[in-house]
């Protein structure tokens, strides 16, 4: 009988201890979640500066991507670990190589280009919505040099990319962007974790 | 990043194992900010060892996990080595499980760096500098030259809990269908912590970074003491598999006592 006594006493302790441990926030906190990201978009788009930007790391010596980066970037409540993919034309080619396992694709175009870039971007981006490994994941997508004179509004973009009809049914977020305004930026990537979040939880994976 | 260069020589004896070029680099300090003050050395050959990736299968000690454990002596004797493989092993190589000359997709590590995950302060970072050894050099150069590092770092160190790896590497003419690393820490004979990363598809001629994040093993106060007190007894392996089948090893060894 002692011996069952002294065996919860023990647990007891223990418990309280953890308890108190715990309360008084003695323990380390609980990880945040990640989630893996695959972020697309032309040569030239500010992929790279973006990334680099939101991880505050210089941008001077950026040079155009020859294969793939990937970045592990926190945010206060999820890391994202974006895999970043050049845009010429010799790596476009192999994009859909990276997208098994992605949570979410992060797509980036510049508003400031010319009418027949802003064409090839929209194609791709047609091409990554409909793909079988990403058509259900939720997109993110970055007008961005926003700051540019020649900066189409995100209005016109939402609307020369088709995205009401072509992205119906699916998750998505268009913003403007520019590397001026990280705050934004920030913000329009805690709008992609919130959809993350409701993906993971609809799926019943935490 | 300046730095200034000093060369120390192991004994002929041990060249086998041992790369004899340990060049000791002085890291300048960025962690301003942070109260840790971590000031990290890295004596570093031409490459280094990597210690980033695209898919992390989580870490874990493989030990217990029904991997079958395996020797070394074993493994010399096999044809190929595979991920199963290096995952029983026990204890660190005596020995490189492979020649430089297996590497035939010219996988080459160009940049390494750390920051803390938790300030965002980068510990430590390092570019390889450019080629400069020409074919009839090479006969003078230890073979095992650039497959070993020696990192030094303060006690501090041992005390972050997350810190976010990068490394850089380029691949030659051939694309790389499947590029996995399996990198095993040990504390003398025991298994700190086992990392398997899976880098996937890798495009010729390209140049990838990448950073993973690293949660430092729990490690009770006991055992850390006896790390920083046991300088370079806390060694890594890391394997570099394509297509399952091990075409580089590096090593690196650990000093958390502050010094050389």
């Amino acid at each position: 009988m002692s011996e069952c006594m002294q065996l919860t006493l023990c647990i007891c302790r223990i418990a309280a201890y953890t308890c108190f441990r715990t309360l008084c926030c003695k323990g380390p906190p609980s990880p945040r979640p990640e989630y893996d990201l695959v972020c697309i978009g032309l040569t030239g788009s500010g992929k790279t500066s973006l990334l680099s930007r939101l991880c505050s790391e210089a941008t001077d010596n950026i040079g155009p991507t020859t294969g793939f980066s990937i970045k592990a970037v926190p945010f206060q409540n999820a890391i994202l670990n974006v895999k970043e993919l050049g845009g010429a034309d010799s790596i476009k080619k192999y994009w859909s190589r990276y997208y098994q396992g992605s949570q979410g694709v992060v797509f980036i175009l510049d508003s400031a280009s010319t009418d027949e870039d802003l064409e090839m971007a929209r194609t791709e981006l047609h091409s990554a919505l409909q793909h079988p490994q990403l058509c259900t994941l939720p997109f993110l997508i970055l007008a961005n040099h926003q700051d540019k004179p020649a900066a189409r509004t995100t209005q016109e973009i939402k609307k020369y990319f088709e995205l009401e009809p072509l992205a119906r049914g699916k998750s998505w977020i268009l913003e403007g962007s520019s590397v001026d305004n990280m705050d934004a930026v920030k913000q329009s990537f805690t709008q992609l974790i919130e959809l993350l979040e409701d993906k993971d939880q609809d799926t019943g994976r935490i | 990043m300046s730095y200034s260069c000093s060369s120390r020589r192991n004994s002929r004896d041990r060249q086998a194992l041992r790369s004899p070029q340990v060049i000791i680099l002085a890291v300048a300090d960025t962690g301003v900010n942070s109260s840790n003050n971590i000031n990290s050395q890295a004596s570093l050959n031409a490459n280094q060892s990597p210690t980033a990736a695209m898919k992390v299968k989580k870490g874990c000690n493989s030990t217990g996990v029904g991997v079958p454990a395996t020797t070394e002596e074993e493994l010399l004797g096999n044809t190929a080595i595979t991920p199963e493989d290096v995952l029983g092993l026990q204890k660190i190589t005596e020995n490189y499980l492979c020649g430089p000359g297996q590497n035939v997709y010219s996988i080459d590590f160009t940049r390494f760096k750390i920051r803390d995950m938790e300030t965002g302060t980068v510990l430590f970072e390092i570019t390889k500098p450019p080629h400069t050894d020409k074919a009839g050099d090479k006969s003078a150069i230890d073979p095992n030259a650039g497959r070993f590092v020696r990192y030094q770092f303060t006690p501090a160190f041992l005390r972050l809990r997350q810190v976010g790896a990068t490394v850089e590497f380029t691949v030659g003419d051939m694309p790389i269908e499947n590029f996995r690393m399996i990198e095993r820490h040990y504390f003398r004979e025991k298994l700190l912590k086992s990392f398997d990363f899976e880098f996937g598809f890798c495009m010729p001629s390209s140049k990838n970074t990448c950073e993973h994040i690293y949660e430092f093993p729990p490690l009770s106060e006991d055992v850390m003491r006896e790390m920083i007190l046991h300088p370079y007894k806390t060694q890594s392996d890391s394997f570099y598999f394509v297509d399952n089948k091990l075409v580089m090893h590096n090593k690196a060894d650990y000093s958390y006592s502050g010094g050389p």
